[in-house]
């Protein structure tokens, strides 16, 4: 039996002060769930007890040790493994090579290759994990992937394993199966910390729940006597709900329906209606398929099956370039990597996807170039040093909005809009609602879609909830609370 | 302060211009240490002799901007030259002038060039295969292709007025040579390529889909059509490349343009684009160009070995991208 203690841990950012002398225990022997939602703090907590990122002050002991770390590597020698949502495998190399990479058994200057398959088989054996050891990773599903990396942890002989969301990608069949094995761990001696998002999970797996909110720690609970509704409660707190503005309204006429829209696993017969001026929110858990329908219907991966039609016409194969040309727009999730162009300059990156507009035929017009570059950095408030610097050279706010202006340059009919507020201050996020609002009274559509909840319920008309690919239920913000709405998520009642 | 500020003002422009610098650095030089450098007729024939790579190197300016490579070029250049001498002398063998077989021959050459040019850019943007293994291959089949038709020797071509392209002269006068021909062409398609790279939307789809194509196509762009498109240009501007050589020597051999890709990729690298793509301009490759001319040129006059000239160039191209790539290191710490 041993036990992690957390004294009075506090991390200080730039701006903001990310846990507040948090205190705690973990106990070996049970699962003990870690919850809070997004910004409450808990992956900094991670982060620190992994060694990942030192704390401001406080300390941490596992036993009667001082955990202090400069680097992961010396968590991981003193017992601390953490299991990463993002997996971490070699797809090309076997089970048993990356179970044991960097420190194979050795025969002099060889590998022991007998001796490594022998431990890999001992080790899956031992957690009940049907995977042969010489299988590629390849050739493995999602949540046996996840299983190997709860084994790779597993195989340092852990006193600590941090398991940060395994089940976020994963359908609930699978989800079940990473349970059982949990389960398994938890009759060896070593503390387990559950990081999830997945309320209901809770029941099915944790023993003890420890809620963060804001930074603060709020409360730690035995799961056995405890109820969703004060789980919920813990977590959000009382917290009061902006509403959008009251002139609001959007027109009865459809701009868009998606009929039945299926693709692969992520997305199952999904059928909505958006109307003119309307703001759609998506919420849903991680992994619950919003990103891929946006992506669908801008036509940035195939579906398999379903209608989609704008404005009255149904579109055949969306490209995102015939999707633009209809009059959509949509800014990505992953705004590094496919909302902006890194090396070019903030002026280029605003007229991107407007290049026909500032063209007399086939040559740009410098003048019209200026016009639209200058309009956008007024609306959205742009802040630079120098127009022409690269974008990358901006705050994750201002790129946020460079995204965005590149967009309404196009003069979209319907802008989608994918976690428009992942890591942008509250200036930027208020001046992108407020760009929403004025496309809105312009009866321009938008779909949002945010892991914010608070965020949906300030700025939509109306929220679709997805669930494993599927749409399980709509509510209007009007009298939805944030618990009420976690809860849909969830799936509970 | 203010002088910290100068110091970075200055810091900068000699970043910027620092080809030119060392350009102007390197003329003195070789004006004071090579005789007979900085005479007219000289320079003209450092154009004439840069001329058949500059007007690919710009081509390759494209395709390195839009984020790829053609390695195949210096094939095409023998083929293009291989199939002009082909063409026109089969079609004279059935009676048609050669003065007008010849233009046959031309356009077969530069429409081959674009057929290959498709082929590369569809294989790589159907198949997700880097250009680089494509055109490597493909620098082989072309050749083989060019050896194939012409049995491994030269053919020859007869109409008269084909050596103007490559040979002719301008203004000839007593003690002056005349403005090469060739370097005209290279003019010109530095003017067409600097006006569809600055100028021109499709210039700055290029730019985008080099620096970030899934952002390009996320943002509507049609980035399979672009990458076909600077494929094609490059491999036309080599089609192109083979007449103006075979027009220098009448005929069409598969020996030509043999390596010629190492120096108009350098031309492109030294002009300051980057391999990553979306980096690079117009004017930086004409200063490459001409940078790599008078290297090459210098060392003649001086005498130097031809193998010490394989040294010096391929250190060049190491030494250019180095430069690139620590300047943008540098910038990625600020």
């Amino acid at each position: 039996m041993s036990i992690l203690t957390i004294k009075d841990i506090s991390k200080r950012f730039p701006g903001t002060l990310a846990l507040d002398r948090v205190s705690t225990f973990f106990e070996s022997g049970k699962v003990n769930a870690l919850i809070g939602k997004n910004g409450s703090g808990k992956s900094t907590l991670v982060k620190i007890i992994n060694g990942a990122q030192p704390a401001t002050s406080g300390e941490i002991y596992l036993d009667d040790e001082r955990m202090e770390f400069s680097h992961p590597d010396e968590a991981i020698g003193k017992g601390i493994a953490t299991v990463y949502q993002e997996l971490s495998l070699i797809s090309g190399m076997s089970v048993a090579e990356n179970l044991f990479l960097g420190r194979f058994p050795m025969k002099g200057k060889f590998i022991d290759w007998k001796k490594t398959y022998d431990m890999t088989e001992k080790l899956l054996k031992g957690m009940k994990i049907d995977i042969d050891a010489k299988e590629k990773i390849y050739n493995l599903s999602m949540w046996q992937c996840q299983m190997i990396e709860i084994a790779k942890a597993m195989s340092t002989d852990p006193k600590v394993i941090l398991l940060d969301e395994p089940t976020s990608s994963l359908s609930k069949a699978e989800t079940e199966i990473l349970f059982d094995l949990i389960k398994e761990l938890k009759k060896k001696d070593v503390i387990i910390i559950y990081i999830t998002h997945r309320l209901q999970e809770l029941w099915e797996v944790a023993d003890t729940c420890t809620i963060l909110r804001d930074g603060v720690l709020v409360g730690k609970v035995d799961m056995k006597d405890t109820s969703k509704k004060q789980i919920l409660g813990m977590m959000f707190g009382e917290v009061e709900v902006q509403r959008r503005p009251e002139d609001l309204v959007h027109e009865d006429r459809v701009v868009l329906s998606v009929r039945n829209l299926t693709m692969g696993k992520k997305v199952k017969d999904v059928s909505f209606d958006l109307y003119k001026g309307e703001v759609l929110g998506i919420a849903g858990m991680l992994g619950s398929g919003r990103t891929e329908l946006l992506r669908a219907i801008f036509g940035i991966d195939k579906y398999d099956e379903g209608e989609i039609i704008f404005d009255g016409k149904a579109v055949k194969r969306p490209t995102p370039q015939k999707m633009k040309e209809m009059g959509m727009g949509l800014t990505p999730e992953d705004r590094k990597h496919e909302g902006l162009i890194q090396i070019a300059s903030i002026r280029d990156n605003l007229c991107v996807a407007s290049l026909k507009r500032i063209s007399n035929g086939l040559f740009i017009d410098k003048a019209r170039e200026e016009e639209f570059v200058w309009n956008q950095v007024n609306r959205l408030q742009i802040k630079f040093g120098d127009i022409d610097a690269e974008v990358s050279s901006l705050s994750g706010g201002n790129q946020q909005k460079v995204v965005v202006g590149n967009w309404l340059n196009n003069q979209p009919r319907l802008m989608m809009f994918d976690e428009p507020s992942r890591g942008i201050d509250v200036n930027a996020k208020q001046q992108i609602f407020k760009i929403m609002w004025e496309l809105s009274r312009q009866g321009i559509s938008s779909i949002v879609v945010s892991s914010e909840l608070e965020e949906l319920l300030e700025v939509c008309h109306r929220i679709i909830v997805m669930r494993y690919g599927k749409i399980t239920d709509e509510v209007i913000p009007e009298g939805t609370s944030i618990e009420g709405l976690y809860s849909i998520c969830m799936g509970g009642e | 302060m203010g002088s910290k500020a100068n110091r970075l003002a200055l810091d900068k422009i000699f970043k910027k211009y620092m080809m030119e610098i060392l350009l102007v650095i390197m003329a003195i030089i070789l004006s004071v240490s090579a005789h007979g450098f900085f005479t007219p007729n000289n320079l003209l024939s450092i154009f004439r002799s840069m001329a058949i790579n500059g007007v690919v190197a710009f081509g390759m300016t494209m395709v390195i901007i839009g984020g790829e490579i053609d390695l195949s070029v210096g094939s095409t250049i023998a083929l293009s030259a291989v199939l002009t001498a082909f063409v026109s002398n089969k079609l004279a063998g059935v009676g048609v002038a050669p003065e007008f077989a010849v233009v046959i021959g031309i356009a077969v050459s530069l429409l081959t060039g674009a057929l290959i040019g498709f082929i590369n850019g569809f294989i790589r943007t159907r198949y997700k295969i880097p250009s680089f293994i494509i055109t490597l291959a493909m620098l082989n089949v072309i050749y083989g292709v060019a050896a194939v038709l012409s049995n491994g020797f030269p053919i020859t071509i007869s109409s008269e007025w084909y050596s103007f392209i490559g040979a002719g002269q301008l203004f000839r006068g007593e003690n002056f040579q005349g403005i090469p021909v060739p370097g005209v062409w290279l003019i010109l398609v530095f003017i067409a390529v600097a006006i569809v790279m600055n100028r021109m939307r499709f210039g700055r789809e290029v730019y985008a889909v080099g620096g970030n194509p899934e952002s390009a196509r996320l943002s509507g762009i049609n980035v399979n059509k672009v990458k076909i498109v600077i494929m094609m240009v490059v491999q036309v501007l080599a089609a192109f490349a083979g007449i103006i050589l075979s027009s220098q020597v009448m005929a069409g051999s598969p020996q030509f343009g043999k390596g010629y890709e190492t120096d108009i990729i350098s031309a492109v690298i030294i002009g300051g684009a980057s391999l990553n793509g979306g980096i690079g301009k117009t004017r930086g490759t004409f200063i490459g160009i001409i940078f790599l001319g008078v290297i090459l040129n210098g060392m003649t006059l001086l005498g130097v070995d031809d193998y010490v000239k394989y040294i010096v160039r391929g250190s060049i191209i190491l030494f250019a991208v180095l430069v690139n790539t620590i300047q943008l290191q540098r910038k990625d710490n600020e």
